[in-house]
């Protein structure tokens, strides 16, 4: 323990991190902003759902653009953009050494960023694919590839030229994330948008790409920054830790045959959902496991634990329900329902985004070299989030199950089944409003923070070149 | 290495360095001596958890693949027989119905009434009810000029719709919808052959679309 004075201070902070300083910060901002974005689309997508008049005039801002702007900018913008950060900064902390590439680690997140901005401009003029969760226009794809390429070397060097051979969770969640997702990326491409497969594959193919973003693309950075920062606050080693790889390798191998569960019905061979069904049942030992190894995180205080035990238990539900939602008797209430969308929300919100939260809250104030800048703001961020989330996701599941029976009565109208749903509808829109406003807190607290960071950053630049340029003239 | 920045109890602190992380789990892995010998096999509950989920979906697998058969789409379906595919037998009429529908009925109407003054109609026509063997090659090659129709003057082009044509029908599909033609609004229950059109394609080859004149030539 060579910095055991830092225990008694605020953040331990090493070189490592103020090296990556502004390329990570650089990244995470980007992420928050795209974040708000969602918000407010996936508000407006909300009040569409109850109210069908609203913006149906403007195309820009019909329900179906809106959906899928909204989507794509979570995922491609916030998502991405945190989960790079997060994956980059562990895999330097954990390697050893400062991180080298970051040139192009800042080229490439500024052309991602260009990337999706064009990309949600292109959807909102109608351009987008046909396929969920991969709706960038096809014009922005190879640049997509390309910028996480560049983006991705940074973590990658660091992984490869870590100080010792023994590795940690984290590290192999990060890493397979980072190889994992240009990899699927561009098979999809390939079979969806550059010489497309016919008929009934392409649904196979595209389900395939949707549970692996979640699968080996997201949910590992997630994990990635849990186990970092769990033993790291309860200063505990890891319960179980022995099954933790078993538990690795069953998400990276099972993850994605999954898939096979958004097929239920489907005109597809019958093994492909009988696979998703086996699929996410296997898939509940990685659960098991994780829940054994996150006992710990259940006592500690603090706002980064408090998101961490909020996405870590969303996870783990995530894996239940999945697995109950997979089985065909209830797929043919819950599919098509808002159940579907709770579902996804549970996860890629529940779990993937408040364990970004959680990690970031860990990450900042070691990456700007103080203490959030209002602290405050973080515990009521916490409040906020996890209570529009909550209600959202309760909002959306009584939504769908009342939709799900009505759907499976051939005498109710589609319109009337709306209007049977729409008190839930209206709540999950003032979740969306609540989200909002969660997330425009740690905004404003990230963006004070990195602030008071460059000042200080410019005081002590300035002290630099005062003192350089008085010994220069003392030399002469 | 160090820079405390005040103390505020809400940052979270690191008691663990992350040499100490690393150490620590490493030794849990078995990858780093380990003095004290506190070695830990995967827990027993977990392989015998993991084998209980492995044995359930295997055994699930087995039931409700479907035989891993590409044309098997209920969980509970059987893969078909070899050859019991070749046993069933489309119904010529409902063949020639649905071809009627997507190829005739544009211009002779899906009640066969047709519409003056290009397309006569085929309910009742003297030439439905007449030769096979005329009625195959009108659809062979096509048919211009003027013709008679239940004592009216029609006059339009129609094109030939066999192999080879811009419907590119087999000879089967023209055999049933002739079949289906004859049987609806000419009273002829007798079923064209689809011998008979390829027969007849194959004798003829491709030439210029028929007239009313070439017709009467044709027994």
């Amino acid at each position: 323990m060579t910095n055991q004075s830092t225990n008694a201070g605020a953040a331990e902070v090493t070189a490592i991190d103020t090296h990556a300083r502004w390329p990570l910060l650089y990244l995470i901002g980007a992420g928050l902003v795209w974040l708000i974005v969602s918000g407010v689309l996936s508000l407006i997508a909300a009040i569409q759902l109850h109210s069908p008049a609203y913006l149906a005039e403007c195309a820009w801002f019909t329900h179906g653009r809106v959906e899928a702007m909204r989507e794509t900018a979570f995922i491609y913008g916030w998502a991405a953009n945190a989960g790079l950060a997060i994956g980059t900064w562990l895999l330097g902390r954990l390697g050893g050494y400062p991180l080298r590439g970051l040139n192009w680690f800042v080229v490439g997140g500024v052309f991602w960023n260009l990337a999706v901005a064009a990309g949600l401009i292109g959807i909102a003029a109608g351009e987008m694919t046909s396929f969920a969760v991969l709706q960038l226009p096809r014009a922005v794809q190879p640049l997509l590839v390309l910028s996480y390429a560049a983006t991705a070397i940074s973590g990658v060097l660091a992984w490869s030229g870590r100080k010792r051979a023994g590795t940690f969770a984290s590290q192999w969640y990060a890493v397979a994330a980072l190889f994992l997702f240009p990899w699927f990326l561009t098979a999809t491409q390939v079979v969806l948008l550059w010489t497309p497969v016919r008929g009934v594959v392409q649904a196979v193919a595209a389900a395939w790409y949707a549970e692996g973003v979640f699968a080996l693309w997201l949910a590992p950075l997630a994990l990635a920054g849990a186990y970092y920062v769990v033993p790291k606050v309860s200063g505990r080693t890891l319960p179980s830790y022995e099954a933790a790889p078993v538990a690795f390798w069953t998400l990276i191998v099972v993850g994605t045959w999954t898939a096979g569960r958004h097929l239920v019905g489907g005109p597809v061979p019958a093994w492909l959902p009988t696979m998703g069904v086996v699929g996410t049942s296997l898939l509940l030992f990685h659960f098991l496991v994780l829940a054994f190894n996150f006992k710990i995180a259940l006592t500690p205080a603090g706002t980064a634990m408090n998101f961490l035990r909020f996405g870590l238990l969303a996870y783990l539900l995530y894996g239940v329900f999945t697995t109950i939602a997979s089985f065909r008797g209830v797929a043919a209430h819950a599919q098509f329902t808002f159940v579907t969308v709770a579902l996804e929300q549970l996860g890629f919100y529940g779990a993937v985004s408040m364990l970004f939260f959680g990690t970031l809250y860990y990450m900042v104030p070691r990456l700007t070299g103080r203490d959030w800048a209002l602290p405050g703001l973080a515990s009521a961020h916490f409040v906020t989030a996890s209570t529009g989330l909550v209600l959202a996701l309760v909002a959306l599941a009584v939504a769908g199950e009342t939709q799900g029976n009505l759907l499976l009565e051939a005498k109710a109208t589609y319109a009337e089944i709306f209007q049977q749903v729409s008190v839930p509808l209206m709540i999950h829109t003032a979740a969306q409003f609540l989200l909002i406003a969660a997330n425009l807190l740690l905004l404003v607290n990230f963006a004070m923070s990195a602030w008071a960071c460059g000042e200080k950053a410019c005081a002590s630049a300035a002290g630099l070149l005062r003192s350089s340029s008085s010994m220069e003239a003392s030399a002469s | 290495m160090s820079a405390p920045t005040g103390s505020d109890p809400r940052v979270e602190q690191a008691p663990v360095t992350d040499e100490a992380l690393l150490d620590s789990h490493d030794k849990l892995l078995g990858r780093q001596p380990d003095d004290k010998a506190h070695y830990r096999l995967l827990p027993l509950n977990l392989l015998f958890l993991f084998s209980g989920l492995i044995f359930f979906a295997g055994t699930y697998l087995g039931r409700y693949a479907g035989h891993f058969h590409p044309s098997v789409f209920n969980e509970h379906g059987q893969p078909p027989k070899a050859g019991a595919a070749v046993a069933v037998a489309v119904d010529p009429l409902v063949l020639g119905k649905n071809v009627y529908g997507q190829v005739c009925a544009a211009c002779h109407q899906p009640n066969g009434q047709g519409l003056p003054p290009a397309f006569p109609p085929l309910a009742g026509s003297e030439w439905v009810a007449g030769s096979e063997e005329r009625l195959i090659r009108i659809l062979l090659h096509g048919l211009q000029g003027p013709i008679k129709v239940k004592g009216t003057e029609f006059n339009g082009a129609m094109p030939p719709v066999g192999p080879g044509s811009g419907f590119n029908l087999n000879p089967e599909k023209v055999a049933a919808v002739l079949t289906f033609v004859r049987k609806e609004w000419g009273g002829i229950a007798t079923p064209v052959a689809a011998a008979k059109v390829a027969e007849i394609r194959a004798k003829d080859g491709t030439r210029p679309p028929l007239t009313v004149a070439d017709l009467e030539k044709i027994p």
